[in-house]
This record gives structure tokens, sequence and C-alpha cells, in this order.
């Protein structure tokens, strides 16, 4: 068995580039990997020829599964870069290992039934080597993803204030919210207590809108309600001889904003929960 | 050959609960497969059954690649929305492969060596069926995952 192992990945070995020629005419145009179709030749051969000469390190190594990283991360890297998606990535390597059974095949290595019996143990073997290509692939692919997502949404993790303990943060995060709107009540005041004027300091208030949005998500909704009741509140009390209707909508859109932000920040940590 | 074949998915099938059992219990082990380990057993048992199930049909099937996607689109999005990674989700397949074959040869399936020449066959075509299964799965879970980071930047 030993034996016809080796031969086999000696008739890989010698004829990689063959191999390699034979896997780039079909995976370049097959159906299920249009993304091929256009990328160069040399560098779609090259691929395939640095999957051939895997075949015998693994066969060498003494911890194959490690040793497939050294071709599979490169692969999945290159190709990622390429804009290739994932499933075409895998059935290009399905139609590798296809390729590699006709060559065999055609060279007329399995022609005899002992070579048959003994070539059972063999597929199973080349199998065995897919199938951690496979899932170092993937696992690559979905690590590159998470990376790619991560730096887009970086912006955001640094609002909604991730890290350190999440009762501690918490604490923070409801403290930092009181200021706020304590800050909010006394310039209210202020401005239609003293100045009576309703002033453009409400602009203001959407900074601890956002914040409650981002960090509570539509829970966030409370805080856009209260300001918008204070100032109303207020505008009765001290302003009453002025029209509300401003201030109704400037409420309004508090609530408005508050609640699309946090209905988007909901999605933003679906995302991040699947990532 | 044919008879060869039907006889291996015939012993799947026949003895689907006692594979899948075989396979829950080394998926819930396997460092390649870690968020299966707090699934319930029921669970992964019943997602194997189903499995088991439709190979056969996909196996005597004119168009396998056809059948392949109206059955296991629906696999990958169950795994999908049970936060599985993919990796996970193919090695789990890849283990019930590989079960399939190990529970034939417990039962002597391949002792003589004529039965080892028709294996190759066999093999073979149990390999095509689960190259289209990893391509379907692989698509829909890419096409979900494409969804998701495509609402990601609609939100920002």
């Amino acid at each position: 068995m030993q034996a016809y192992a080796a031969k086999l990945i000696d008739l890989i070995e010698s004829k990689s580039e063959n191999i390699a020629r034979q896997w780039a005419d079909d995976v370049m145009k097959h159906n299920r990997t249009p993304s091929y179709h256009s990328l160069s030749k040399e560098m779609v051969i090259e691929q395939g020829t640095d999957f051939y000469r895997l075949f015998r390190r693994m066969s060498l190594a003494k911890n194959p599964f490690e040793e497939a990283k050294s071709f599979s991360w490169k692969y999945a890297e290159e190709l990622y870069r390429k804009k290739i998606p994932l499933q075409e990535a895998i059935y290009a390597l399905i139609l590798m290992r296809r390729n590699l059974w006709l060559y065999a095949e055609f060279q007329g290595v399995f022609v005899s039934v002992l070579e048959k019996t003994q070539a059972v143990e063999s597929l199973n073997r080349t199998i065995l080597l897919f199938d951690y290509v496979s899932y170092q692939v993937i696992e690559k692919y979905q690590e590159l993803i998470v990376g790619s997502v991560e730096r887009r949404i970086g912006a955001v993790k640094t609002l909604m204030m991730k890290g350190g303990m999440v009762a501690k943060r918490n604490i923070y995060k409801i403290a930092l919210m009181i200021v706020f709107l304590f800050i909010a009540s006394i310039l209210t005041y202020y401005n239609h207590a003293d100045l009576k004027s309703e002033g453009l300091f409400t602009h203001l208030f959407y900074i601890p809108i956002i914040l409650a949005s981002i960090w509570w998500g539509k829970k966030g909704v409370y805080v856009p309600i209260f300001l918008g009741a204070l100032i109303l509140v207020s505008h009765l009390i001290f302003l009453s001889s002025v029209s509300i209707w401003g201030e109704v909508i400037r409420a309004g859109m508090f609530i408005f904003i508050g609640g699309v932000i946090g209905w988007l920040m909901e999605g933003i940590k679906k995302v991040e929960e699947i990532f | 050959m044919k008879a060869f074949t039907a006889k291996l998915v015939d012993l799947t099938q026949k003895n689907a609960e006692t594979i899948a059992r075989q396979w829950a219990k080394d998926i819930k082990t396997n460092i390649k497969t870690y968020s299966y380990h707090n699934t319930s057993e029921e669970e992964i048992i019943h997602q194997a059954k189903y499995f088991y199930k439709n190979f056969q049909m996909m196996f005597f099937n004119e168009s396998p690649y056809e059948q392949a996607k109206e059955i296991f689109e629906k696999y990958a999005e169950e795994r999908y929305k049970e936060g599985i990674p993919l990796h996970e989700a193919l090695y789990a397949l890849i283990l019930m492969r590989r079960h399939m074959w190990l529970y034939a040869e417990f039962q002597s399936m391949f002792n003589a060596e004529v039965q080892h020449q028709q294996a190759v066959g066999s093999l073979s075509r149990t390999i095509l069926m689960f190259d289209y299964i990893i391509y379907v799965v692989a698509r829909k879970f890419w096409e979900m995952m494409k969804l998701e980071e495509l609402k990601k930047k609609d939100i920002q």
C-alpha cells in the first residue's frame, strides 16, 4: 500500500505542472467557478502547482494538518483579495482533486484489479488531504471576513464602549447619561426661564440621544422621550406666550432620530453576534 | 457496481440512527467542531438523520446537484441561524461522510478483494455527492454572510 501511495505521489509531483494546467483549463471555464474566468492563467496554474506539490510534503509530515496550513492560508488570502466567493474557491479545490484523479486514471495507474484495490486506500488519503485543506480555507475566509467587518465597525464599537467588565461599563454609561441629562435640564431652564428664548441649545441634545441609541439600541429611546418632554413642559411653564409648535417638532425629531439610530444599532449588534 | 453502491446506501439508511449516534459523539468532542459541543445530543442526532435520509434520495437521483440545492440550502440556512461557523458546519458534514464509511467498514462490507475494486466506484460517487453538498452549503452561507455585510454597509 505504501509503495502504491509513493507511486501516486511521485506521479503527482513529477507531473504537477501538467495536472495544474489541466485543472486551470477546467476551472477557468467551469460554470460553477465564473470568477476564475477572468484571472490570469499563470496565476491559476501556480496555485495548482503549489497544491499538487503539497501532496508530498503532507505525506512526509508528522502532522499533515499543520503542514496543509502553509498552502491553505496562502490560497485563501490570495483568493479573498481577488474577491473570489468562498463557494467558488472550494469548488476550485474540488476540481483540483478531480483533475488529480483524472490524470492518474489517464496515465493508467489504476488498471489492474490489485491496483484498484490499493487505490481505495490511496483515495482515502487524498480525500483526507482535501478535508483538511477545505476546512482550513473556509476557516481562513471566515477570519478574513470577520477582520473586514471589525475594521468597518471599529468606530462604532469605540462609541459603544466595548471592552472591560459588562457591569462596570453599564455603570459608566448610566452615570454619563445622568450627567448629560442634568446638563440638558440646566440648559433648558437657563434658556427658557432666564433668556426667554427657545435658542439653538437643543441641538446639543443630540449628543445624549445618539449615545443612548448606540449603547442601548431601541431601549435608548427613553432618553429622547425624556428630553422631548423636558422642553415641552419647560416651554409651557416659562414660555407660555410663545407658540409651542416649534418645540413639538423638535421633540418629535428627538424621538425619530433616537428611534432610527436605535433600530440601526440593533442591526449592527446582530451582525456582531454573527461574526 | 450499482448493486454494491445500493448496498452501501441501504446499509446507511437502515442504520441511520446508529451512525447518527456515533457521529454525534464524535462532533461533540472533536476540536474542529467546537460550536456543537453545547448543542443537545438529540438535536444533533436529528440533523444527522435528516442528512442520511436525504443523502439516499440524492444518491439515486438523476440530477443530484439540483436535489442537493433543494435539500442542503435549508440545512445551511438552519446552521447559519444557529450561529455555527461555516468551517465547523462543513467539517461536521465531512465527519458524517467518514462515519458512513467507518460503519460500512466495520460491517465488513469491503473485505473481499473484488469488493475493494467495486468500492472505488462507490467511493467516487459518495465523494461527488459530498462535493455538491459542500458547494451548495458554502454558497448559501456566503450569500447570507454577504447579505449581512451589505446590511452593515447600508447602516454605515
